[in-house]
């Protein structure tokens, strides 16, 4: 719309310029300015196409080391999940006691929706109970949270999302967690399950508290000492966490790469678009040119 | 049972993220430099309070010092 409405003035002004000649030299400088500023918009489109095949490059490269983290993080997470299905913990239901959310999110945008789907995932599950306490990390839910929430936001984490997560991570970010004076009765890790390469759904794993886990039905089945208990609680969340941060890193890297890659293609159709348009306006002020110094020579002859 | 380090204030994470450091350190030139990037940590924490964000702190050093504050008041008492 803008490039059409952008070329009119252009030819209107070549037409106006044969008609009078005495405006010749206003009019043919606001042409000459319409046809400096396409060029300047073309080279900016082009440098900002440059921009996201270059970050389109990085994350791709970034995915497959990210996809391999996931793949291995997901036994992690998925082996200390067997003891809790095959001990049938449930979470502990009412008794007004507080439950946490860890939103894992990073610290980088330009990815395409996947961190205010957490947020919003999150929003909702907040309207159901509005006395859950929340943990973020990474600085983009941080935000998004930070202006609605920001009364149920306990604890906040920066520095995830440069690099792979590494186990030290987890567990740092778990301590914290167990750390919070408050005691909940169920920790819900939320992150993004990467589904495929293109969709990405947030999801919750649970991390029990102590008590969840011993009142379990099947929790004599294994030979648990009280005091081991607290341990196996801690260690379950950091490999809950630990798994949580992997495919959520992954799910980033792969809607970057989405993203990035849209991004290119629309700077493509817009350069088109562009070039175009300047090679029409440029034609323009040439036939105008041309016109001029026709109907010049024509009417010196005359005279 | 009484673990020397539940004693030191330190939690089981922390005792695990200590012993896989050690494994580490101990390793061969050649594999340590590629598993020694597994162990690097750069983490930046903060508390909120009534929906203000608080001090951001280094979460490494705060881990620490809450460990040993704990470690103190449990041989303490």
């Amino acid at each position: 719309m803008m490039l059409s409405r952008a070329a009119r003035p252009a030819l209107r002004a070549g037409v106006a310029a044969t008609a009078r000649p005495a405006t010749l030299n206003a009019t043919n400088a606001a042409t000459y300015a319409t046809l400096r500023e396409i060029e300047g918009r073309l080279k900016s489109i082009r440098n900002i196409e440059k921009i996201t095949k270059t970050m389109k490059i990085v994350a791709s490269t970034k995915l497959t080391r990210a996809q391999k983290a996931m793949t291995s993080s997901r036994s992690y997470g998925q082996t200390s999940n067997t003891v809790f299905e095959n001990a049938e913990t449930k979470p502990l239901e009412g008794e007004g006691k507080k439950s946490l959310i860890v939103v894992c999110s990073s610290d980088k945008g330009l990815c395409g929706g996947i961190h205010s789907g957490m947020s919003r995932k999150t929003r909702k599950m907040l309207l159901e109970k509005p006395d859950t306490d929340i943990v973020v990390v990474g600085e983009k839910c941080k935000s998004q949270l930070g202006r609605s929430n920001g009364k149920n936001i306990v604890l906040s984490f920066a520095g995830v999302g440069k690099d792979v997560p590494t186990f030290v991570d987890a567990s740092a970010i778990a301590d914290q967690i167990s750390l919070l004076p408050t005691d909940y009765s169920s920790i819900q890790v939320m992150y993004n399950k990467f589904i495929n390469a293109t969709s990405y759904e947030p999801v919750i794993i649970e991390a029990f508290s102590e008590e969840a886990i011993a009142q379990s039905p099947n929790f004599a089945a294994f030979e648990i000492d009280d005091d081991v208990l607290a341990n196996l609680r801690e260690y379950a969340l950091a490999n809950s966490l630990y798994w949580a941060l992997a495919e959520g890193h992954a799910c980033e890297q792969s809607a970057r790469r989405n993203a990035m890659d849209n991004a290119s293609k629309n700077a493509g159709d817009m350069i088109n678009r562009y070039q175009i348009l300047f090679n029409r306006t440029r034609q323009a002020v040439i036939t105008g040119e041309l016109v001029e110094i026709i109907t010049g020579a024509a009417a010196s002859e005359e005279g | 049972m009484a673990f020397a380090w539940k004693a030191a204030g330190l939690t089981y994470n922390r005792y695990v993220a200590v012993a896989s450091r050690v494994v580490r350190r101990s390793l061969k030139e050649d594999q340590r430099v590629a598993v020694e990037r597994r162990g690097e940590m750069d983490l930046r924490f903060a508390k909120w309070e009534n929906g203000k964000q608080g001090e951001t702190k280094n979460l490494a050093s705060a881990n620490e010092a809450a460990m040993a504050e704990q470690a103190s008041s449990s041989s303490s008492s």
